[in-house]
């Protein structure tokens, strides 16, 4: 199903290239933290595709265990100047998420920092990432989720309700939890987890939040979205509405409030691993050897 | 590759690209085979009939920025 506009969101991403350091705040924060949960891993990669990270989360060849052979990184539209500046050259290519250009097997981890939420076919994505990873290869991503922006959402709804009598989509949809585990369970892989995080961030006003989002080339890119931009007087309702209803340092004991408003985040984390006759597997059903009410010490009872 | 002169050509940096990369590409439409076009600085899907450009050394995987090639 086609919901982003893709070729609009490469567009939007090369534009906010060249300003990206300024407003990448989001991008670095949970590149650091898909970094931390890297670490948890027991296990050293040699193979590494970096997929549509607009700040990358592996930042050299230097992996735990030794050096990698092959850090490969992808992108669509403005990539993060890979290779410019830095010791090793890392190899960089565009690609689209949605058809990967690689061979299967080629890698022992996949990593992607924020791309997956503007990704149209999310279970064909994932299969193809499943592909190309070697069997027990790493799939770790993180993708806005869940709640994210539900401020605005409401904000620009509630404007385009007062001024025009109607409201169309703003704010992208996005996948939550339960979603993306059954794709990818769909997608083949195994053992499959999801977390989420909430990352609050406040700003000045909405007018700042949006000139933020654009920023980062992360605006609206929904098809169905309407091409007209929003009127100003739809705007400033929505801005009114969003400052009186969702202003940080207003709850109790927070002081006297700023005036700022809070933007919410849900990242979510996927962690799932190609499958692997080694990994563990759930037993077939009635090969147990020992009874349950032995096991619990209780008499069984028909 | 040479030219008419049978001296290695030169290869630019703009069309060049990393061998190691090249191992593991394919077609992104076909999953098909990719023959890397040094000269050209382009790598080409004989199955699709497309040529994907390389710019600044990096390959432009995408069905949109492809060049359509008659066999």
């Amino acid at each position: 199903m086609q919901v982003f506009d893709r070729a609009l969101l490469r567009r939007r991403r090369r534009r906010a290239a060249a300003g990206l350091g300024d407003h990448d705040f989001l991008f670095t924060e949970v590149a650091a933290r898909l970094r931390e949960r890297l670490g948890e891993v027991q296990r050293s990669f040699s193979s590494v595709l970096e997929m549509g990270s607009r700040r990358p989360v592996i930042e050299d060849f230097s992996g735990k265990g030794g050096a990698m052979d092959r850090l490969v990184r992808s992108h669509f539209g403005g990539g993060d100047a890979a290779g410019s500046g830095a010791a090793t050259p890392v190899t960089a290519l565009e690609a689209d998420e949605e058809a990967l250009p690689f061979a299967p097997d080629s890698f022992d981890l996949v990593v992607s920092n924020m791309a997956l939420h503007w990704v149209n076919d999310l279970p064909g994505c994932m299969i193809q990432v499943n592909r190309v990873l070697r069997p027990d290869g790493l799939f770790l991503a993180a993708m806005l989720g869940g709640e994210t922006l539900k401020e605005m959402r409401a904000a620009l709804m509630h404007g385009e309700m007062e001024v025009e009598n109607g409201a169309s989509p703003r704010v992208s949809p996005f996948a939550d939890i339960r979603d993306i585990g059954n794709l990818l369970q769909r997608a083949g892989f195994a053992l499959p987890t999801i977390d989420r995080d909430e990352i609050t961030v406040s700003y000045r006003d909405m007018f700042h939040l949006m000139h933020e989002l654009r920023g980062m080339g992360e605006t609206n890119a929904v098809l169905a979205r309407r091409k007209t931009t929003l009127r100003r007087d739809t705007l400033m309702a929505a801005a009114r509405y969003y400052s009186d209803n969702f202003t940080a340092g207003d709850g109790p004991g927070d002081g006297e409030g700023d005036g700022r408003i809070t933007a919410t985040f849900n990242v979510l984390y996927i962690t799932a691993w190609a499958p692997h006759p080694d990994q563990p597997q759930p037993l077939k059903p009635g090969s147990a050897t020992t009874r349950l009410a032995d096991a619990l010490g209780v008499t069984e009872r028909k | 590759m040479t030219d008419e002169t049978g001296k290695p050509r030169k290869k630019t940096e703009a069309g060049s690209i990393d061998l190691k990369l090249l191992e593991i590409l394919v077609c992104p439409v076909t999953r098909g085979p990719l023959e890397y076009d040094a000269a050209a600085g382009e790598l080409i899907s004989r199955k699709a009939g497309l040529a994907y450009p390389i710019r600044n050394g990096i390959p432009i995987m995408l069905e949109d920025e492809a060049r359509a090639i008659e066999d």
